[in-house]
């Protein structure tokens, strides 16, 4: 996924350096013209023609080639409700929280409710109890 | 405009307010640059500069509404162009770009322009 941004990023950024190239080559082109029309001393000065259609177009999907580029490279948004991000915490984990090389977010705190899982209070110790009383039971006898 | 109480009843998490704001706001101020180079390039002067300006901000905004906003959101039941899972106000999420990149693209707008045309 990086890789892919990165690569049309730097490939809208090829043809922009092309288009800006090609346009400061038509516009030296062009004052030259002119100053070499204007020692002939021809009347007609000529206007300064508008930049030609394939470097216009060259330079608009350029540009937009390097937005796309952009945008699919920016990081993962993250809910901004309480309740919506600690769920998709709870759901996905660390899995919702990777950034586009696949590594886990340095500002990730994972769940906020840990404090709650670990809580003495809320241990089932009857549960426990059985489990224990089920495995001393199972044990063979005689050792 | 939420009240106190709304805003207790259901709680926003302002390090993913930060970090969605930085997101977006990172973004335009790199595309400013570019659509000024762009523009440089393309030797607009006066209003067509600042429309062109406008006119692909707008374009980068609703770019990132379709590919980061718009799969989660719209699979969570928001209505279409309704941000409100990322972003606190719409209106922030939408125009919250046109001022804060405008000086990075006069800078490139200018520098540009006169490069192309030395």
């Amino acid at each position: 996924m990086t890789w892919l941004s990165k690569g049309t990023t730097a490939f809208g950024l090829v043809l922009l350096t092309h288009a800006c190239y090609s346009a400061h080559e038509h516009s030296a082109l062009q004052s030259h013209r002119a100053a070499s029309l204007s020692s002939l001393a021809s009347a007609q000065s000529s206007a300064v023609s508008s930049l030609p259609i394939d470097i216009t177009i060259e330079t608009i999907v350029a540009t937009l080639i390097v937005c796309l580029g952009l945008v699919s490279g920016t990081s993962q948004l993250r809910p901004i409700q309480w309740r919506v991000w600690a769920g998709k915490i709870e759901r996905e984990g660390e899995a919702g929280f990777r950034n586009s090389s696949g590594e886990v977010d340095k500002d990730y705190v994972g769940n906020p409710f840990r404090l709650l899982e670990s809580r003495p209070g809320f241990i089932d110790i009857r549960k426990q109890r059985r489990e224990f009383a089920t495995w001393v039971k199972g044990r063979p006898t005689g050792t | 405009m939420p009240t106190e109480k709304e805003f207790q009843i259901a709680p926003i998490v302002p390090e993913s307010v930060m970090h969605n704001t930085k997101a977006l706001s990172n973004l335009q101020n790199l595309t400013a640059s570019i659509f000024g180079a762009a523009a440089g390039i393309l030797g607009l002067e006066s209003y067509s500069g600042f429309l062109f300006y406008f006119v692909f901000t707008i374009f980068t905004t609703a770019l990132f509404y379709a590919i980061r906003v718009a799969p989660t959101s719209l699979k969570a039941g928001h209505t279409v162009l309704d941000t409100s899972r990322y972003f606190r106000s719409s209106y922030e999420f939408w125009s919250g770009g046109l001022l804060g990149g405008l000086a990075g693209y006069i800078l490139t707008w200018t520098l540009f322009y006169g490069l192309v045309r030395a």
